[in-house]
């Protein structure tokens, strides 16, 4: 077995709506059918005994390795803990390769469950040993690592509950959610909006509390001291007991509570300057530790934080307590429980020692020792949620303190007897205001409910209803979908949204270019929908990111089909057939939301058939209102698009609305057939996105079909009194569309200058010709730039073979060179002919022209 | 002449808010000048000689000549030290970097002592001012020598340490043009704009809308670069690397010349630029992994042009500079180290601090310049050939404005570069050959998103036209509308202005305004009391204005307060008098008459904005004079109508409050409406009918409807400590 070209597929694709790792698997023959493997699949269940039948009950098809792989990576990934179900081997026309795809939560994970399930398959070929448990480690590790931590991953879910999009912008827990211009970004616990100067604030203690005793929130009184002596003076001024600690030390370093004497404060004194010059000293708050969380303006959740402890019982020394209450199944090692060991280290020992204790003490029945003076879940500390219990002046008084501070997401920290009463009642305070709190304790408090914070968050940045989206419309189909692209921008353009486009010639984000070259693929449509600019996007989706790497997004609002058509790029990437070109470009119809609309040709029969794989609802277009297909969805309710006395009619129901052909330039008052299709699919889309008709009609009508426009579509000159028109159309539907427009434009002599790519199929190059030898006088050849993998002078070939027994052309030229053969073409025509140009090198060409025609 | 004379000060007061002097914020010291009340300083011979020597820059000072000398001309004709003392004062401020003008000197009841007041900026400067003046004159008295510039270091250094920084300070500034009032929240650069829950903060060049994700953004350079391509900035190409040997793989990878800098370092330390070779490229690495927190550093292609600064502000380019190549032309004979000092560090615009746009170049410890110097064979000591040029700094220090230059798409560019990280603020780095033409016509590049940046480069730009850029940051925190002000009341006098600070906290409170209030029963928000005991001082005051959730606010004052601290607020909307107090009250403050008092309670008709109204008892003759201090519009109240003062009022088409017959009465010229019958009130509240007067003249001074003024009042009970439910 030999797996090649591993892919990631990210988005949405031919296979599913997850992401997923796709494989080509070329099996030997031996290999076609496992049972033909003699004791081939009892090793294999020896080594990873939860691996899945590999057929259903009752069926006896021959398995291939190809498949076996498939399971193990699927199940290795299960196993580890993935959230992973799909899986699908798929035989090519070719005997013996397949094409595996495997589903992934994480793609380093998927990735390398496919290469262990590889070495796993091999090492039960060969009857050699595989370390599965260890495979296991490994992939759960990675998984770890790489996924989403509990707080952040919480936030994504709670997006995710409410249908919003989610990117992840580094390895870390930088994630943006939604797209364009409706983008808000967190890191952790932190939002877009959290200020970077309240974030400072809260660091700056003395200043919190400066800051919240204006608010009117209890703070422990306390002031900053020079020496001993003066904290002493310090102490007496605010009334003991008192804490002594470093002015901006953290996780509880040099601090000393509950100070009742000077000998106690003088001590605790020279302890805190270990570690800081500015000591403080300020009243001590007798009580329990409670984490208030703030979200916005509201009180979200609520922990009482315990340290670590264990309760004595006559019997056992502190050392076998600690290891009882370790042997708890909630306390793991890192932070995805809801409970952590507890340490037995040095701080632990120190701790005791304040007790009066040592490790070896056997501590009296009910007797609490304190492990250490913290409590951080991470060092063995627990969490009980109390959000119900917060008095509602608690609760205010925490809201206050993120308000003051400018905290959007806050944890609050009071000392308090209870928050069952206010802290005014029971001189409890606010400690300690805390940027980008763990959420850890209120996800997953140690006793108690969970609380939703990760939806607070949510509803935080996006309101009720809002989901982060823009309009997005994707456009596929064989020919048209630049225009198509370009047209649909440009009325979103015109009803006021700011518009990112990518398609063949480049990205463009409110008419300006910003990356060229082909963009019809899911990095760029990924860049559209990351720009801060964009309110709504068109996307060119070309099969071949299709096919390398899914779509970038998860739903659309709108998918246009133009056509399918005979097809084009036919045999290319296991895409041999109209009906698998049909399937792959199904995938945007499949990924349309609930609410949007599938705008699909009721002509052509491999679009229609798409209708049915579509969530949402369905817009035909056809010029004639009275196919089938169109009378019969108009019929039943739904919206169509046709052409009626020289309108375009959008029309549902009742409801119509009409834009005459006239004020559409590009289709040149409908004479232009394939432009009138363009603009119906257009117009479609733009009703779906629910624009304006007046937005709709305007800018149809300041579409212009100049280079600037669209370069290479239908490009219209005037040379010395011939019609000159300059097209990139390069496969036989494309040509024909063209050869049907050029018809309807009145010409003495008609010529035709066409060169083929070499990376289509024979037939498909000599179809070309075999549709213009029925159409032009003169036909000249020319051999192209470059050849795609061709010898020289074979494309030519096949086209002059296309020309053979043409009904219309009467003379053929070989030439070779682009510019050569239309400087040829030129100096040819006279007054009232017409010249179609197929141009290759689209730019240059283009140029080439302009200067003649300027020129002339 | 006999050398014991002395001056001494008997108190030195800090008034932190408007005071008998001025409005702002002043040092006053009571000054005992002893027997020198014998010795006018034309008296004392060569004394004015030394003055004018030693503190040349004291020929500005106008005094109350009015001119140019005009100090000089008095200190020649005969003046007394302590009005001397004051203008030394004030010139050792402004010689430290301090900058002030404001000074007063008054004699007292008692011979030879003086009130002297002056401006300072920051007490803990003002307060060493004065001690080094003190030192300064007896010395100039004394004919003693006397070292100005010993004295002045430790000044500045006070200067430096604890005033605002330039940038900060240039801000403030521009928000005081415009009248939002400012608050220092900490020692250093953090400051309050505006009041309550009007305020917004900076932090020198950040504000609370800058995001703490997107600062941890343009932290991550890399993270950055793949945000700008991805959104079509120009970026130059490169990538991460963690060992020398990947930094010069990858330099190959994207073609030489190439930067390597740290991954995540700030302010241009550990870079190197135009590395060609490979020993360049992994001695830069090594460096660069030095400076930085570890060894992940970035190598990308070395954009050639000049390295620019655009400063954005809420997505407006405000200001451009241009940083410039530094070189020095080798005589043959000099060092590097001397010709830098000759040739470079010469140049007015280098120093030492913040205040100098250019930095000094240091060829021998910047570690930049060693390794640029190195690459071309040489050390800070090497002696270039006559003629040789080298180059010690590509494009050293940022300073040459250029911000009337930039292509519009070049600033296109930028502004999309601040919104794709999210900074309100950032300085966007910059490279191109030419500022004034696209950059993808040039190759030029954004090469550093940079949040909290530098302003002083456009502040003081080395060459061109400084920048107004706090004025663009404040406008960029307050609209045009917007003045950063919440309504303010303050209620001066010793008799019922608590009462009529609850009182108002409460019809406020119940027009759906949080409200805090200050007085004498101690600090309200809202319905709640958050500290009892009396609250009539300045810190209790400033609580209340720090507060973001307070919408409008009460104080409570009196003439001790003014005059021992001064007001908590700079302006208010309603300033209410009720009376001037007794001068049993204000005894030791020298006060000795009603002028005096008067001269302290006006404080409160004085920062009444123009926009608001001074609520006056029309009884007292003295607060009834000071309707005509008033900026804005004068409410007057009484019992008795008919007082002339009233009438006369009245007359005017103004407005006053009182009672006729038992009802409160609104007057406005001569339409009156009637509020309320006094009986309706709880006894403790009708008992105190001056108070209800005053309250009810500045709630309708603030528009607050009628029917809601008189329902407050109705459920008003006036027992101390409660406001009233």
């Amino acid at each position: 077995m030999e797996v090649s070209r591993v892919r990631a597929l990210r988005g949405p694709n031919l296979w599913s709506h997850d992401t997923a790792v796709e494989a080509i698997v070329s099996c030997t023959t031996q290999e076609l059918d496992i049972a033909q493997l003699p004791g081939f699949e009892a090793r294999l269940r020896n080594i990873f005994p939860h691996l899945s039948p590999l057929q259903p009950l009752g069926n006896y098809k021959a398995a291939p390795m190809a498949q076996v792989l498939e399971l193990v990576a699927l199940g290795l990934q299960a196993q580890a803990g993935c959230p992973v179900t799909f899986s699908r081997t798929t035989p090519t026309l070719e005997t013996g390769i397949f094409q595996v795809v495997v589903e992934y939560s994480e793609e380093a994970v998927g990735r390398l469950a496919l290469e262990l399930a590889q070495q796993l398959c091999l090492a039960a070929l060969e009857d050699r040993a595989f370390d599965v448990s260890g495979a296991l480690l490994q992939l759960q590790e990675l998984d770890e690592d790489v996924r989403l931590g509990p707080s952040t991953g919480a936030i994504v879910n709670a997006a995710l509950a409410r249908n919003i999009p989610f990117r992840r912008l580094t390895e870390g827990s930088l994630v943006t959610f939604g797209w364009g211009s409706k983008q808000r970004k967190i890191q952790a616990a932190e939002m877009d909006g959290t200020s970077a100067i309240a974030e400072a604030i809260a660091q700056d203690k003395e200043l919190t509390k400066k800051l919240l005793d204006s608010a009117g929130v209890p703070v422990p009184q306390g002031r900053v001291v020079l020496d001993a002596d003066d904290a002493w003076a310090a102490a007496c001024e605010i009334g003991l007991p008192v804490v002594v600690k470093p002015k901006d030390g953290n996780q509880g370093k040099g601090v000393t509570v509950n100070v009742t004497t000077r000998e106690q404060l003088t001590a605790g004194f020279i302890a805190a300057q270990e570690f800081r010059d500015d000591i403080l000293v300020e009243r001590y708050l007798p009580g329990h530790d409670f984490r208030l969380l703030v979200i916005g303006n509201k009180m979200v959740a609520a922990a009482r934080r315990d340290p670590p402890q264990v309760v004595g019982d006559g019997r056992h020394t502190v050392r076998e307590l600690v290891d009882q209450v370790n042997l708890d199944p909630r306390r793991g090692s890192g932070h995805a429980t809801s409970l952590t060991k507890i340490r037995f280290d040095d701080i632990a020992l120190a701790s005791l020692a304040k007790q009066g204790f040592v490790a070896e003490s056997v501590p009296p029945v009910g007797q609490r020792v304190i492990l250490r003076n913290n409590a951080n879940l991470s060092t063995g500390g627990s969490a009980t949620d109390v959000t119900i219990d917060v008095h509602p002046e608690v609760a205010a008084r925490a809201v206050a303190a993120a308000h003051m501070v400018g905290l959007d997401i806050c944890g609050v920290d009071v000392v308090a007897d209870s928050v069952l009463k206010p802290l005014e009642e029971q001189n409890g305070g606010i400690v300690e205001v805390n940027a980008a709190p763990g959420l850890r304790m209120h996800l997953a408090p140690s006793f108690g409910r969970p609380r939703p914070v990760g939806e607070a968050i949510i509803a935080a940045m996006f309101a009720e209803g809002d989901d982060g989206r823009i309009p997005v419309v994707a456009v596929t189909g064989t020919n048209g979908k630049t225009t198509t692209v370009r047209l649909i921008a440009h009325l979103l353009t015109a009803s006021g949204l700011r518009t990112g486009m990518t398609n063949t010639d480049g990205v463009y984000i409110e008419g300006r270019q910003i990356d060229s070259g082909d963009c019809s693929g899911p990095r760029s449509a990924r860049n559209v929908l990351l720009h801060p600019d964009v309110d709504a996007a068109v996307f060119e989706t070309a099969r071949g990111g299709m096919l390398r790497e899914g779509l970038a997004f998860d739903r659309c609002q709108v998918a246009v089909v133009t056509n399918i058509g005979a097809g084009d790029h036919l045999g290319l990437n296991y895409i041999t057939t109209v009906e698998d070109l049909a399937v792959l470009k199904r995938v945007i119809v499949q990924n349309v939301a609930d609410s949007g609309v599938a705008v699909l040709n009721a002509t052509d029969p491999a679009v229609v058939r798409m209708a049915k794989n579509c969530s949402g609802s369905v817009t035909f277009f056809a010029a004639d209102k009275s196919h089938p297909v169109m009378a019969t969805h108009r019929a039943q309710g739904n919206r169509v698009v046709y052409v009626e006395d020289g309108k375009l009619v959008a029309a549902q129901g009742a409801q119509r609305h009409e834009v005459a052909l006239s004020q559409v330039p590009i289709t040149r008052n409908g004479a232009i057939g394939f432009q009138v299709e363009n603009a119906m699919a257009s117009v479609a889309a733009a009703w779906a996105v629910g624009l304006e008709w007046d937005a709709i009609r305007a800018g149809l009508k300041s579409f212009a079909n100049e280079n600037d426009n669209a370069p290479g579509r239908f490009n219209v000159f005037d040379y010395k009194g011939a019609t000159l028109i300059a097209d990139y159309g390069h496969n036989p539907d494309a040509i024909l569309a063209l050869v049907q427009a050029v018809e309807s434009m009145p010409a003495k002599r008609r010529s035709v200058v066409i060169s083929g790519a070499g990376d289509r199929r024979d037939e498909d190059i000599r179809q070309q010709t075999e549709i213009l030898g029925a159409a032009f006088d003169d036909v000249l050849l020319y051999q192209d730039q470059c050849q795609r993998g061709r010898a020289d002078g074979e494309v030519v070939a096949l086209l002059r073979q296309g020309l053979d027994g043409a009904r219309r052309t009467s003379h053929i030229d070989e030439i070779n060179g682009e510019f050569v053969a239309i400087d040829t073409a030129l100096a040819r025509l006279g007054e009232g002919d017409l010249c179609l140009i197929l141009i290759d090198q689209v730019e240059e060409a283009l140029a080439h022209i302009a200067k003649r025609v300027a020129e002339a | 002449m006999i050398k014991k004379k002395n001056i001494e000060f008997v108190r030195v007061t800090h008034l932190r808010g408007p005071n008998i002097w001025t409005y702002r914020p002043v040092i006053e010291a009571w000054v005992d000048i002893g027997e020198l009340e014998d010795y006018p300083s034309n008296t004392l011979p060569g004394l004015y000689e030394r003055l004018v020597a030693w503190l040349p820059g004291m020929i500005e000072h106008r005094c109350g000549v009015g001119e140019r000398g005009g100090f000089f001309e008095r200190l020649r004709e005969g003046t007394w030290s302590a009005h001397i003392l004051e203008h030394v004062v004030l010139e050792l401020q402004n010689l430290a970097g301090m900058r002030t003008g404001f000074g007063q000197t008054r004699s007292t009841s008692q011979r030879g002592v003086y009130k002297m007041a002056f401006r300072t900026r920051e007490e803990q400067v003002g307060r060493a001012a004065l001690a080094a003046a003190r030192a300064l004159l007896m010395a100039a008295i004394n004919d003693e020598v006397y070292d100005l510039e010993a004295a002045l270091a430790p000044l500045r250094e006070l200067v430096d340490a604890r005033c605002l920084g330039p940038s900060t300070a240039n801000i403030v500034d521009a928000a005081t043009e415009r009248r939002i009032p400012s608050l220092r929240l900490n020692d250093g650069n953090l400051v309050q704009l505006g009041h309550g829950a009007a305020q917004r903060r900076i932090w020198t060049a950040e504000t609370d809308r800058t995001s703490a994700i997107a600062e941890g953004i343009a932290s991550d350079k890399d993270l950055t670069k793949f945000l700008l391509k991805s959104c079509g900035v120009p970026v130059p190409e490169g990538s991460l690397v963690r060992s020398a040997e990947a930094a010069w793989e990858e330099a190959q990878d994207i073609g030489v010349p190439v930067v390597v800098k740290p991954y995540d370092g700030n302010h241009g330390r550990g870079v190197s630029l135009n590395l060609m070779t490979e020993s360049d490229v992994k001695a830069a690495y090594e460096l660069a992994a030095r400076q930085g927190d570890s060894s992940a550093v970035i190598v990308e292609s070395f954009i050639t042009g000049d390295e620019h600064r655009l400063l954005v502000v809420g997505n407006k380019l405000v200001a451009a500079a241009k940083g410039e190549s530094l070189w020095v032309d080798g005589d043959g004979v000099s060092s590097i180290l001397q010709l830098v000092n000759t040739q470079i560090n010469t140049d007015p615009r280098r120093g030492e601090g913040e205040d100098f746009p250019l930095g000094t170049v240091k060829p021998h410890e910047s570690g930049e310049i060693v390794l640029e110097l190195q690459r071309q064979g040489m050390t800070a000591d090497s002696v270039p050939q006559a003629g040789q040029k080298v180059l010690i700094q590509p494009n050293g220090n940022v300073a040459i404005d250029v911000t009337d230059e930039v292509h519009p798409s070049v600033a296109h560019a930028v502004l999309l570069a601040a919104r794709v990280v999210g900074l309100d603020i950032a300085g966007i780095d910059l490279v191109a050959k030419d500022i004034t033409r696209p950059l993808e016509e040039q190759r030029g590049a954004i090469i550093e998103v940079n949040a909290s940046p530098g302003l002083l480069a456009h502040i003081k730009p080395g060459v061109g036209k400084p920048r107004a850029v706090g004025a663009a940051i404040v406008e960029h925190l307050f609209d045009a509308e917007e003045t950063g002000r919440i309504p303010l009341i303050g209620v001066t006098g010793t008799r019922g202005a608590s009462l009529i600070v609850r009182m108002l906290c409460k019809l406020l409170n119940l027009s759906g305004l949080h409200t805090g209030a200050v007085c004498g029963e101690g600090m309200f928000l809202d319905q709640r009391r958050v500290v009892s005991g009396n609250c009539v001082n300045w810190d209790a005051g400033q609580r209340l204005l720090l507060n973001r959730t307070v919408q409008t606010a009460l104080f409570e004052s009196n003439p001790r307060m003014i005059l021992a601290e001064g007001l908590a607020y700079d302006r208010c909307q309603i300033g209410i008098v009720t009376d001037t107090g007794s001068l049993d009250d204000v005894k030791d403050f020298d006060v000795l008459d009603e002028a005096g008092l008067y001269k302290a309670v006006r404080s409160q008709v004085d920062v009444v904005l123009p926009t608001g109204v001074a609520v006056l008892n029309a009884a007292e003759p003295l607060v009834l004079e000071m309707a005509a201090l008033c900026d804005g519009s004068v409410t007057l109240y009484a019992q008795d109508g008919e007082l002339p003062g009233i009438a006369a009022h009245l007359v005017e088409g103004k407005r006053a409050a009182f009672v006729r017959g038992n009802h409160i009465v609104l007057a406005e010229g001569g339409i009156e409406t009637v509020l309320l019958c006094l009986d309706l009130l709880k006894p403790a509240t009708a008992g105190n009918v001056d108070s209800v007067l005053a309250a009810v003249a500045a709630a309708w001074s603030l528009n607050l409807s009628t029917d809601l003024i008189c329902a407050g009042l109705r459920t008003f009970d006036a027992a101390p400590g409660s406001i009233g439910n």
